[in-house]
Order: structure tokens, then C-alpha cells, then sequence
């Protein structure tokens, strides 16, 4: 029995068919070993089973949510559910793509027996999905239809057990709005996929266990290796210094997110907390180091903070729990939300300014606003794209030209223009109820409102304040962060890129020459790394940082690993060097699983995902051109305000001729064909792909 | 002096309280550092004499202070020594700091000006990056914004400090950079960035 071999795998992957209310499993370890788990089982599920021309609110398409075998460890920050689908956002054709969540559901859903939960076909009425252990029922959804993710969540909790992690979906969802979420304990929220679930008819699920996750090696040797994790971990996104001078600390960056220091203190705690001075050796005050909601509201946010929160299994705490007695009174909703980054952003985005400026009280009520709107109505924002794609239709008056009068003046515009977050409260509920030609065309995502109110789509490519990447989908840490090394990355996916390792090392706080000692050891020449706006021509070592940073984002996605936090190769130790560990990943896998790989060996079973990820993409758009059809690049990315040329001090600007190059390195770097971008046959026969081969071939879409 | 203080001198140099000297200098230390503080040379000879750490009547008291100071640094190698812009010595202790915390300490004392001016500089050579202004109306700096605009007023005037310049965001927020090391394009570019451009890319 293969289950028995290995430990980490819960050892089922659960089916269920909302059409035929049947349900079966299959042998994790069996089927998906060499793909891990995540995403990875993710995209041999939708490779296997979900031919090219389907659509996501067909029944035929799935939604996979898939763990990996440390979520539900010990080890630091395994929380994270990856779940994949062909996305409804993506534009003009909707391909595969991954959203991830948090929360407890990771942790839940091994406990009770299973790696993945693999929904397809679509119920004749709303459902929703109880799992507990081996007992998978689906229930009556239409007392719950119509409800708030926090209503039905509630309502779930209270039949299940308030220890149920229950991920749900709300109005947005429900109406098939494609810019919309599921979100599960409370604030974690997985973007895009709430409409795909309500083409399903399906509402939520909840999911509890009994059972465990069994660590195949020895136990001392892992309590050792979580220690050993836990001492390299910076704040959130691995930023490695504080935000300011610190006894303890040689260097300090402002815009660290290690924000907690002697003196801040959580004010809104029911006795108020101090953070203290968070030396780095003490491993039980990780979790006082980062308060997101301070990152981004500014000072003013400690006064309200209660504590941090998260995922299972995460000392970071990067969710700010807020408590704000005066939004009670002053917009009827309650005083406490809870979030993280762009979730703390979702009010606070929509307004170009507000009366206070960017750190007064005002930024602190829209972001309440937000929160309690958007994580019930089960709106997306897209990376914030959402708002920015908003203030420029109102500013630049396309929302005038293309609302009739009516609906325009339905608006309190004068609000919106002042900075009044009561304007939110007419914003959202119209998207998530598709009222009206706003609401609607804003639901769609981008691409699609390019599409409805006949706007090219280069205009939004040319602009650079609207970080507009391709396929109706922003940047996600490219030429800003990280020069050629960001813009390879932001080439790949079918949405945003979601990749953190390289940023999370670009804006880890260290010197630069600390950064080129690491960058050196790494990938091989300390050019890897340039200084932000001095960026210099491109060099391999780029390519290579460009493909581990995003091997390790789908290994992270494929383990439960979040990539938010790794990978983890400097750390706050002045003693080693600021080094981190590069092999972290393979030795928590190693141990956990018995299956005993070094850090290269499992890289290469990052890189059979990527691969995959690739092959689907190419078979599902049917071309092998991916160099000149899928892999572009805003024109923003060429140009610079003041004309400032590329590789001048001052610029992100890239040079045309120096990106082809990158392209080449990155292509070489991977065994793709330099003239398509497509993977070679050999490529995807040396990561056991033979079978995805010959179907490319006999597709022509092998160069 | 009397027989009993004659004797109690006596065994204090005799056997391990010979060797508690320099160890009882070092606590001096120790103690300054987990309150956060560096502690002066001076600062030290007052704490040597006050607890009798000298034989009496000695011929040159401050002397031998201070060799017993030096033989407190070469014995504890947590203990490290830092010249302040005006030529006096500080000391910490890298159990309770790091070097770079210490030495803007020990800046601290040469007022507002040298400080902000080094802690530019650093900044712009070393990261590389500007300075937020607000920066030094912080902990450990402290000071006022009347007191720091004072000081960038008064460094526009001096020769010495020429190479301090400023740059405002679009938010707007003033940053401070050495052009010695940084170009003027690149600070604004950085500012923005760290102001505004990564709080939009979360």
C-alpha cells in the first residue's frame, strides 16, 4: 500500500460531482506523488480531465482545491489552500489559473483525510459541502442562497461546530460576477473563483477532521528542523530588518513590515499590548513584529489594533485584527474587521485622496468599509486593479460618456471626490448585484470592460499608473522590484503573477552589497541583484533568479508553503551572515514525507508543474506562438515621465533590445525554444511529461 | 586613612576582588546598554570612583581609572569603545547593541546636525536609499521638526554639509539623500518608490 511508504500525503483525493451528488476518492501517493500536491495536483487534474474550449461556469470545469504534504504540520507557514481553475477574468480566453486562500481550511481538510477536494459538474439547485472525515455530504443551499459570506458562515458554524473551517461564497459569487471571492475563516479570501463556484450552485464548504498528519521521520529531527525554520523567519514577506534603528540590529529599512518595536504598542487589545523590542533570537515574539494595518494606514492604526492573526501554523500573524468604535455609529456596520494588504486596501484604494491625507482617521474608515462590504459581498479587487481601473474611467470621464445620465446621477460623485467612504456603500452591493451598466462592467475585470465600453486595450497598456500587465490582469512585483528579473516573471501566468520569492528578497532590508553576497551564492554571480532604478543590462544570473523565483512559488504552492513568507534565503542573523537556507523547503519535505530529496532534486519537481502550467496554457490557447501571443509586455515598461533612458540612474524604464535578451536567457534557462517559447519535447520527456509531449505534437503545438 | 579603609583596600586588590575591577566596569556598561544608553568615559571614571574601585590616595587617580577601563575591554570582548564627533569616548556593550545603534548614539551627542548628516550619508551609500525627514523625529533620534529644520538650515549655509539635499514625494513627503552618493533623479525615483510606489504594490 503506497500510503504507508510515505508521511506528510493525507493520503485521498476527494471527488465530488454536484450533478450526480456522487462522490468518490483515489490514492493521493498513487496518482500525484511526482506533482506534490497544490497546484500541482491542481494542473494534472485540469490537464487530465478538462479538455481545451471549456469555459469556467461549464459544468465540465473543475474546481480543484489541493493542499500539499506540510499543510497541517508543524511547520512555519503552511496554511495555505491552492486552488485551480480556468478563470473567469482572463482575457480574451479564459485559461487555467490558481487562486489561494489561508485560513484554517489547509489544516482541516488533511485532518479530515484528504489532499484535494475536486469539485465538478454543476447542482440543479444551491448546495452547499459538508466534509468531516470520511462523511462528505452535500446540503440544501437555498435557506443560505442570498446571504453574506458572514451569514452563511455562521450558519455553518453553528451545525458543524464553531472549529469547522467554512469557506464560502457571497452575492458576487453567486451572481456569477467573475470579480469575486470565496473567502474562508473569516477574512481569508481566494480571488477570482467565487463565480466559478456559483456556476456550480455551489454556496460553501465546511470542513472538519479528526485525524492528523503523520511525519515520517524522526520526531526529534523535525521539532529541531521547525526550530531551525523558525529562527531564520524575518516579518511578513520575509523582510529581515525593522522599520527603524534597533538596539539589536545593524541595518533598518523604513518600509520594512517588521514594524513592532518598544514603544507600539496594540491599542485597541482589551489591555493594551506592547510589542517590545523583538530581538530576532526570541522566536516567541515572531508574531509581534508585523501589524499590516500599521504598513499601510500609517500610526494612526496601532491605537485600534487588537492583535494579529492568520493562517494555521504561521507565527507571522499578517491579518491586523481592528477595532474601531466610531465606524459603528458613523456607517452602521460593525466595529471589528480583519485583514491583510490589499484587503486592508479594498475602501481605501477606490479614492485618489482623502480630507485628512493618505494617514489620517478617513484611510482607517474606508478601509473598515471595505472590509466589511467586500468580505461579505464576496467582491475581488484583482490586485487592486479593480480601483485603479476606477479612478481613471471617473477622472478621465469614461464613466460619464458611458453611464446614461440616470445612472450617473444615482452616484454621489461629490462624495467620491471628497474622500467620503460612505460612497462605498453605493460601489459594491452594485457590483456584486450587477446593477446597472457600472456595476456590471466593473465585475467583469478588466478585459472585459476594455472589451464592453470599446476601449483598446492599449491605452491601459501605455499607462504606467495603472500597472496593467496583459490578459486583463495587473503586475505583480515586475520591472519596479526587480528589473529584468520582475518583468520575466510577470511573462508567465494567466493572471497576476502571485510570485513573492524574488521581491521578498529585493525588499528584504538589507544593503545592497549584503544582497550580492547572498544573490551570489545563489544564483551563481552577485548581477543577479541590481539597485532599484540603477538597474544594468541583462545578465544570466537574472534568468536563473527569475526561474527559481518562480519554481519556488509553485513548489510553495505545491507543498503549502506560503509564498507571501519564503523562500527563506536571508534571514535577520547577523551571525550567519544575514544567510538564510536554501534548502529549507526539501528538508521539511524530506522529513515530513520520508521521501528524501535535496534541495535540486525537488526543484525539479517544481519545474514539472511549471512545465505543466505551460502545457496547458499552450494546448488551451492552441498556439505555440506563446513569445509573441502570451509572454507580452506593456508598453509602460519602455517609457519614463521625464525621458529618462534605460539603465540611467532614476528609471525602471527597460531597454527593447536588452528585454529580448531576457527573453532568450529565460527561455535557455528553462529548455523552451527561443523563437516560440514553447517547451521542446525533450524538455518535457526529461521531467516525465512524455504523455503531454505526444498530445502537443499531435496538437502542433511542439516547435 | 584609616586602618579599617586601609584594609578593606587590601582585600579588595588581593584575590578575586583585584579582578572585580574591571568586571565591575564592564556591569557599568552592561547595565547602560540594557537601558538602551551608552555610557561616556567620563561617565565612567565618576561610576569607578564612586564605587571605590581605586586604592585610596592614589597618585593619579584617573589614571589608573582608565587602566583599569582598558583592562575591562580587553577582558570582556563584548565590550567595544567609539570615538564621538567631539573626540570624547563612549562605550557599549554588543550584548545589548549592535555597533551601528551605538554609534548613533554616540553621535547623538554631537547634536542634530553631524547626526542627521551621517545618517544620510550612510543611508545613501550603503542601502542605497534617501531618508525620510520624519525619520529623525523618531526614536532613537527624538528631535522636534523645528529643531531638524533648523539644522537643514543651517547646513545649506555650511560648506561641510553641502552634499545634504532633499527631495519631496508626490504624497508629499520630503526624503533627504547625499548626493556624494546618490544622483538627484535616482533619490526622487527611490522616495517615491519607498513612499508611495511599494504601498501600491503590496
Amino acid at each position: 500500500m503506497a500510503m504507508a511508504k510515505y508521511g506528510g500525503w493525507a493520503g485521498k483525493v476527494l471527488h465530488v460531482d454536484l450533478a450526480t451528488g456522487r462522490t468518490r476518492t483515489e490514492d493521493t501517493v498513487e496518482k500525484y506523488k511526482d506533482f506534490l500536491g497544490g497546484t500541482g495536483i491542481g494542473y494534472k487534474e485540469m490537464w487530465d480531465e478538462v479538455p481545451p474550449g471549456t469555459k469556467p461556469y461549464d459544468p465540465e470545469n473543475k474546481v480543484i482545491f489541493a493542499v500539499g504534504p506540510l499543510a497541517g504540520t508543524g511547520a512555519p507557514c503552511n496554511g495555505r489552500t491552492a486552488i485551480t481553475t480556468l478563470w473567469p477574468t482572463c482575457w480574451p480566453v479564459p485559461l487555467v489559473a490558481t487562486g489561494h486562500m489561508g485560513g484554517q481550511f489547509a489544516a482541516k481538510l488533511k485532518y479530515a483525510g484528504y489532499d484535494a477536494l475536486v469539485i465538478r459538474g454543476k447542482a440543479d439547485r444551491p448546495v452547499w459541502l459538508s466534509i468531516v472525515d470520511q462523511q462528505v455530504e452535500i446540503h440544501d443551499a437555498r435557506r443560505l442562497w442570498g446571504e453574506g459570506i458572514r451569514r452563511t458562515t455562521a450558519a455553518i458554524n453553528q451545525i458543524m461546530g464553531p472549529e469547522t473551517a467554512v469557506a464560502a461564497i457571497g452575492q458576487a459569487g453567486e451572481n456569477r460576477v467573475p470579480m469575486s471571492v470565496m473567502i474562508c475563516s473569516v477574512s481569508h479570501s481566494a480571488g477570482g473563483i467565487g463565480s466559478v463556484m456559483g456556476a456550480k450552485n455551489l454556496k460553501a464548504i465546511g470542513v472538519q477532521g479528526t485525524g492528523s498528519v503523520r511525519i515520517a521521520g524522526d520526531k526529534g529531527e523535525w521539532e529541531k528542523l521547525i526550530k531551525y525554520h523558525l529562527s531564520l523567519l524575518g516579518a511578513n514577506n520575509q523582510h529581515v530588518v525593522p522599520n527603524s534603528p534597533q538596539p539589536w540590529s545593524e541595518f533598518y529599512e523604513e518600509r520594512s513590515r517588521w514594524v513592532g518595536s518598544k514603544g507600539r504598542t496594540w491599542g485597541g487589545a482589551p489591555r493594551p499590548i506592547e510589542t517590545g523590542t523583538c530581538d530576532p533570537h526570541n522566536l516567541n515574539r515572531i508574531a509581534y513584529r508585523t501589524n499590516n494595518a500599521a504598513y499601510f494606514m500609517g500610526e494612526i492604526a496601532w491605537q485600534f489594533t487588537v492583535r494579529g492573526n492568520g493562517c494555521t501554523s504561521c507565527p507571522i500573524r499578517c491579518h491586523t485584527i481592528l477595532k474601531v468604535p466610531s465606524v459603528s455609529a458613523k456607517y452602521g456596520i460593525p466595529e471589528v474587521a480583519q485583514n491583510t494588504c490589499s484587503g486592508l486596501n479594498m475602501g481605501r484604494a477606490f479614492f485618489k485622496k482623502f480630507p485628512d491625507g493618505p494617514r489620517g482617521m478617513t484611510n482607517v474608515e474606508a478601509s473598515m468599509v471595505g472590509m466589511h462590504l467586500a468580505d461579505d459581498l464576496g467582491v475581488w479587487c484583482n490586485y487592486s486593479q479593480m480601483q485603479r481601473d476606477f479612478q481613471k474611467l471617473y477622472y478621465e470621464g469614461y464613466i460619464k460618456k458611458k453611464l446614461g445620465e440616470k445612472e450617473f446621477n444615482s452616484y454621489s460623485w461629490d462624495k467620491y471626490e471628497k474622500g467620503d467612504p460612505a460612497f462605498l456603500f453605493e460601489i459594491f452591493p452594485r457590483i456584486a448585484a450587477k446593477e446597472g451598466e457600472l456595476g456590471t462592467a466593473l465585475g467583469l475585470g478588466t478585459g472585459y470592460l476594455l472589451e464592453r465600453w470599446s476601449i483598446p486595450e492599449a491605452a491601459w497598456a501605455k499607462d504606467k499608473e495603472l500597472s496593467y500587465w496583459k490578459m486583463g490582469h495587473p503586475k505583480h512585483h515586475s520591472t519596479e522590484e526587480a528589473g529584468q528579473c520582475g518583468l520575466l516573471i510577470n511573462l508567465i501566468y494567466n493572471r497576476d503573477a502571485q510570485c513573492h520569492s524574488h521581491s521578498n528578497f529585493t525588499r528584504n532590508g538589507l544593503p545592497l552589497a549584503v544582497q550580492k553576497i547572498l544573490a551570489a551564492e545563489i544564483w551563481g554571480f552577485p548581477e543577479a541583484v541590481d539597485a532599484v532604478g540603477a538597474y544594468t543590462p541583462m545578465h544570466p544570473a537574472k534568468a536563473k533568479m527569475a526561474k527559481w523565483s518562480l519554481l519556488r512559488k509553485e513548489l510553495h504552492d505545491s507543498l503549502s508553503l506560503c509564498n507571501w513568507m519564503g523562500p527563506w534565503v536571508a534571514s535577520p542573523l547577523k551571525e550567519r551572515g544575514y544567510r538564510g537556507d536554501d534548502s529549507i523547503e526539501s528538508l521539511l519535505y524530506s522529513v515530513a514525507t520520508g521521501d528524501k530529496k535535496d534541495r535540486q532534486e525537488l526543484d525539479l519537481v517544481a519545474e514539472r508543474i511549471f512545465l505543466l502550467h505551460r502545457a496547458l496554457t499552450i494546448r488551451d490557447m492552441g498556439t505555440k506562438e506563446m513569445r509573441t501571443r502570451h509572454d507580452t509586455i506593456p508598453e509602460w515598461v519602455f517609457t519614463d515621465k521625464s525621458g529618462k533612458l534605460p539603465f540611467s540612474k532614476g528609471t525602471t524604464r527597460m531597454d527593447r533590445t536588452d528585454v529580448q535578451v531576457a527573453i532568450d536567457m529565460f527561455y535557455d534557462e528553462l529548455g523552451w525554444d527561443r523563437a516560440t517559447g514553447t517547451p521542446t519535447a525533450g524538455t518535457y520527456r526529461k521531467f516525465g511529461l512524455d504523455q503531454v509531449a505526444a498530445d502537443l505534437g499531435k496538437r502542433g503545438l511542439l516547435p | 586613612m584609616t586602618a579599617k579603609k586601609m584594609e578593606k583596600w587590601e582585600n579588595g586588590i588581593a584575590g578575586n576582588e583585584k579582578e572585580s575591577a574591571p568586571q565591575t566596569i564592564a556591569a557599568f556598561v552592561r547595565k547602560a546598554g540594557e537601558e538602551g544608553r551608552l555610557i561616556s568615559e567620563s561617565e565612567i571614571l565618576c561610576e569607578v570612583a564612586g564605587a571605590n574601585l581605586l586604592p585610596p590616595a592614589s597618585p593619579d587617580a584617573a589614571r589608573e581609572a582608565k587602566s583599569l577601563l582598558k583592562q575591562a575591554l580587553d577582558e570582556n570582548e563584548d565590550l567595544h569603545e567609539l570615538t564621538a564627533p567631539n573626540g570624547s569616548l563612549d562605550y557599549y556593550s554588543s550584548e545589548f547593541m549592535t555597533e551601528a545603534f551605538a554609534r548613533i548614539l554616540s553621535l547623538k551627542r554631537g547634536g542634530p546636525r553631524q547626526l542627521i548628516a551621517e545618517v544620510v550619508r550612510q543611508n545613501s551609500a550603503l542601502y542605497p536609499r534617501p531618508v525620510p525627514l520624519d525619520t529623525f523625529t523618531q526614536a532613537p533620534f527624538n528631535y522636534s521638526s523645528g529643531e531638524i529644520l533648523n539644522e537643514l538650515e543651517q547646513m545649506r549655509a555650511d560648506e561641510g554639509y553641502r552634499d545634504i539635499a532633499s527631495t519631496t514625494t508626490s504624497s508629499p513627503r520630503v526624503f533627504l539623500y547625499s548626493t556624494l552618493y546618490l544622483e538627484p533623479d535616482h533619490a526622487a525615483m527611490l522616495a517615491e518608490w519607498l513612499d508611495v510606489g511599494q504601498f501600491e504594490n503590496p
